[in-house]
């Protein structure tokens, strides 16, 4: 059984000019143990998707949904009492910048010791408390991979590197021992080598605590490597899902096509200035949404049918929403 | 045959265009502005709105009340007072002294203001942070305590009043101006115009200035209330404009004499100048709100 | 640290030499004999005066007149008042700390009643009590200070009786002045019936503190509103919230700090607000301060007392204004120099 389960959520908001669905039927599960990756191009809503599994919407999106559970559990009916104590303990989430992510008038330790759940501390004393938190900060500190933990905890946001950050952040997510990690796109602006440090982080998260992630990114070369199953959202919608190995050797959807193409190569017998294969066009703004498959006007085998919003289809646990998919052509 | 579809016209509304719209959107600002306006169409048409003479004497008609009590005469929309002068007449005059002085004297300081701040603001180095230091610390003299100096070098009147606060308001254009061309020189658009060869006249006025009217504004209303309140603070202390001058703060301290026996004299002045910085007041956070709201989203 | 605290120190002493240079100038520009301006002395016939001319070096260069000047401050000798004849530092002494506790007290109501209700609306950002009290503000921010005393001495003086309408205290008490806070003075003195002069200097003072602290309040009020507005949509506390924690913690560990620390830089504008309209208040009240004092001084035109006043007023507010700014850099030493919140 999955543990996040989202079926067909819809994310609206009323304008001026009728209601937008920035998110439209989106399908999303994350089974226990499993890294998925959610990828889409920005502008897509992967962190309007974010926000709502925390519960964090602005008041003006109306979102309904088939069905929102967590472990089974309904979210959307759950008190916010509730809604926060599974927060607190059983999913953690990874913002995109750290140093915005943390106060800037105390100190790092001073932050990671206030996320430690009460119920890890014992002792009758509040300096024995006070004690085993800082063990605690410490012990975590080192298991995401920062060694100097006197200098660092002690130091302010301000003054702190970003690859730093970013492990601190990961360090505050695990201190509660969350049964999923949600990371919304952690390395973004950051070097190939601290990327690939943050990335192999989470691979060891993931094998030796058997963490879940839900990895949302737009970065294919990074995720492609680390991620067990991946989800492809474009402009709200999901188009493509499943295995990423099975993605990777025959993608369906036109557009999961594209992005994998679109990641460039290293390839020694590339021809000098070739172009790099894009689909034209660019994603459509909130205001100017197509009916049907939103792929529709930049898709190179769009026909009359794709009007219509696709139905989900699925094979083998690989699910996908196209009227005409590649490598299977209708007869 | 691709389906023909209709987009709307794209609208895209300048910037102005769009605090415009917030701030019309918020039913208080418009109020706000509402009162502005009608206090601005006093002070500009003040002589052909009034009825009667500013100055002019009446001795049969000593503190008559105002309309609306028993004993007044419409004649009289809010009374005389002590000697006999039209109370309507003083307010709408005064409303024009004040307003139209304190406008003065604000513009005034803008300029001497900002021309400074741009200066300190694109100098460099040890020069640069004493002068800062230097004037922060001035910054904090009391408003009141400059009149008085510049009173007694100078002498009592209006001119000298404004003169005064003219004097007090520039250190405040001057600390945002320089705060602002500061952060504003670090950005890279300014490298860019630099980099076309743009001299420091030509930055400032065609990159820096467009970019600084808005802070300009909210600074602006916020110093034009304080320098309403302190022309009439001191032409209430007579240390500004002078009786017979019709100056609000000068028409609450004739009144005062005889605030038991006629209160709507030191009422009605006071009423006009509370009303006048509310409705500053409520323009200035009214844009404020409204250039928050347009650079949030 | 210590090169901040060199730093400050020359500040100070900058300051104070480019005011006394203008407190000096002062003796010149004011209409009227110089000799009389600087000293406060009428000579009678022209040995005095030659006299007077040798000992305040008048017959030197500037430079010398000011250094002798400047010596003249620094030993206390500041001259005597046209008007009274008294040495000027007796009377400044006696009504500047008058000014002082009008604008302390008032001061503290603001920080003490200003500061939380700004909390109090910022955190219920947009609901009917945060308008309510965003408009009871703005209100009291728009009135003229003096009409807003005259209005308070109407109503609870002369209709209502309830409180006096001058002086400090009745005149029935004869109380030391030692420190000049009269509220303390009370407490320190040995006169037998303590509770009784205490609360008639309560009443005496009710009513200028709250016509002035009103305006005050009003003004922490939407200053410390904003500044918590501006902090609720920082992203850390969106991140705090995702980790589970419950609002009262986030609003102790995080909105609280972080939504103080700019307000503190504009407590020092307040503060030079706050005497401003202490000194118009203590003309309506009769208070004797000096702001009272400095504007009987100018309707007699009495030079010298204005000179030293003026020079005594700056000095306090200056003094304040760098301590607070010492203050912030001291504790928050990771903010950018010139930053200052708005309202």
């Amino acid at each position: 059984m999955p543990m996040l389960d989202i079926k067909n959520l819809t994310l609206e908001m009323q304008s001026s000019e009728g209601a937008i669905k920035a998110l439209d039927k989106v399908n999303l599960s994350v089974s226990s143990g499993e890294i998925r990756a959610l990828v889409g191009e920005s502008g897509s809503g992967k962190s309007l998707i974010v926000s709502a599994i925390c519960g964090a919407l602005p008041n003006q999106w109306n979102l309904t949904a088939d069905r929102m559970s967590w472990n089974g559990e309904n979210l959307l009916g759950m008190s916010v009492q509730q809604r926060r104590e599974v927060m607190r303990r059983e999913i953690a989430v990874v913002f995109q910048d750290p140093q915005a992510s943390l106060d800037p008038s105390a100190t790092l330790g001073e932050q990671l010791e206030e996320s430690i759940p009460d119920e890890f501390v014992q002792g009758s004393w509040f300096w024995q408390r006070a004690q085993q938190r800082k063990k605690i900060a410490i012990s975590t500190v080192h298991k995401v991979g920062i060694k100097h933990h006197k200098h660092y905890l002690s130091a302010f946001p301000h003054q702190i590197p970003a690859d730093i950050g970013q492990k601190f952040m990961i360090a505050m997510a695990l201190v509660s021992q969350p049964k999923l990690l949600i990371a919304d796109d952690p390395t973004r602006g950051m070097e190939p080598t601290t990327k690939t440090q943050i990335l192999k982080l989470f691979t060891r998260l993931n094998q030796t605590r058997s963490l879940s992630i839900l990895f949302v990114s737009h970065d294919l070369l990074a995720i492609a490597s680390m991620s067990h199953s991946m989800t492809v959202l474009y402009a709200g919608q999901t188009v493509e899902s499943g295995k990423m190995k099975h993605i990777k050797k025959r993608p369906l959807h036109p557009y999961t096509k594209a992005l994998l193409d679109s990641a460039p190569s290293f390839r020694k017998d590339l021809p000098p200035k070739s172009l790099l294969p894009t689909l034209s066009g660019s994603i459509p703004t909130l205001q100017h949404l197509p009916i049907g498959c939103r792929l529709g006007p930049r898709c190179p085998r769009a026909q009359r049918a794709c009007v219509q919003t696709p139905a989900v289809r699925k094979i083998h646990d690989h699910s996908y929403s196209c009227h005409y998919p590649l490598h299977m052509e209708k007869l | 045959m691709p389906q023909f579809s209709l987009y709307d016209e794209e609208f895209h509304p300048s910037p102005w265009q769009r605090t415009w719209a917030s701030f019309k959107a918020s039913h208080i600002s418009m109020l706000g502005l509402i009162m502005l306006a009608l206090f601005v169409v006093c002070a500009v048409f003040a002589p052909l709105i009034t009825p009667y003479d500013a100055v002019e004497q009446n001795i049969d008609g000593l503190l008559i009340p105002p309309s609306w009590v028993t004993n007044g005469s419409i004649s009289h929309l809010f009374g005389t007072d002590a000697l006999g002068r039209d109370l309507f007449t003083r307010i709408i005059y005064g409303c024009r002294v004040t307003l139209g002085s304190a406008f003065i004297t604000v513009v005034l300081a803008m300029l001497v203001g900002v021309s400074l701040g741009t200066f300190a603001g694109m100098l460099r180095g040890v020069r640069s942070s004493i002068a800062n230091h230097l004037l922060d610390a001035l910054m904090a003299i009391p408003t009141l305590l400059i009149a008085i100096i510049i009173v007694a070098i100078l002498g009592t009147g209006l001119v000298n009043s404004m003169w005064a606060i003219t004097l007090a308001l520039i250190p405040q254009f001057v600390h945002h101006t320089r705060s602002f061309v500061r952060a504003e020189m670090k950005k890279e658009y300014i490298v860019a115009s630099k980099l076309d060869g743009a001299s420091k006249w030509q930055l400032f006025v065609h990159s820096i200035l467009p970019n600084m009217t808005e802070m300009l504004v909210v600074q602006s209303t916020l110093a034009l209330s304080i320098a309403v309140i302190d022309i009439s603070a001191l032409g209430f202390l007579n240390l500004g404009a002078q009786s017979p001058l019709p100056e609000l703060g000068v028409i609450l301290a004739d009144g005062l004499d005889v605030a038991y026996l006629a209160p709507w004299n030191v009422a009605v002045p006071g009423m006009a100048i509370f009303f006048m910085v509310l409705s500053i007041n409520i323009v200035g956070d009214g844009l404020r709100s409204a250039l928050r709201k347009r650079v949030s989203h | 640290m210590i090169q901040i605290l060199v730093r400050y120190c020359t500040l100070f002493v900058l300051t104070l030499l480019v005011l006394a240079i203008i407190s000096f100038s002062l003796a010149y520009l004011f209409p009227g004999d110089t000799l009389e301006n600087l000293t406060g002395l009428v000579p009678e016939n022209d040995i005095q005066r030659a006299a007077l001319e040798r000992q305040f070096k008048l017959d030197q260069s500037y430079i010398f007149q000011f250094f002798y000047y400047v010596g003249n401050l620094l030993t206390g000798d500041w001259g005597y008042s046209f008007t009274s004849g008294l040495p000027l530092r007796e009377e400044v002494g006696i009504a500047m700390p008058a000014t002082i506790e009008l604008a302390t007290y008032a001061m503290l109501m603001a920080l003490f009643v200003g500061v939380p209700l700004g909390y109090y609306a910022g955190i219920r950002c947009y609901s009917t009590s945060d308008h309510l009290i965003n408009s009871v503000s703005i209100t009291t921010y728009s009135f003229p200070v003096f009409w807003f005393a005259l209005l308070l001495i109407l109503i609870f003086s002369l209709q209502l009786d309830a409180a006096p309408m001058s002086g400090r205290i009745s005149l029935l008490y004869d109380i030391e002045p030692v420190t000049g806070f009269i509220l303390i003075d009370i407490l320190l003195s040995d006169i037998e019936n303590k509770s009784l002069a205490f609360k008639d200097a309560l009443s005496h003072i009710a009513l200028p503190t709250f016509s002035i602290g009103a305006i005050a309040t009003a003004s922490m009020i939407r200053v410390t509103r904003r500044s918590v507005i501006d902090v609720k949509h920082r992203p850390y506390i969106a991140a705090a919230l995702s980790r589970g924690l419950s609002s009262w913690q986030i609003f102790f560990r995080h909105i609280l700090r972080n939504a103080l620390l700019p307000i503190l830089p504009l407590m020092a504008i307040q503060i030079t607000t706050l005497i401003t309209n202490a000194m118009i208040v203590e003309t309506l009240f009769s208070w004797p301060g000096i702001g009272n004092w400095l504007i009987q001084a100018i309707y007699q035109r009495d030079y010298p007392a204005l000179r030293i006043g003026m020079m005594a007023v700056s000095f306090v507010v200056i003094t304040l204004t760098i301590l607070i700014d010492l203050f912030n850099r001291m504790i928050d030493p990771s903010r950018e120099k010139y930053e200052r919140a708005t309202v």
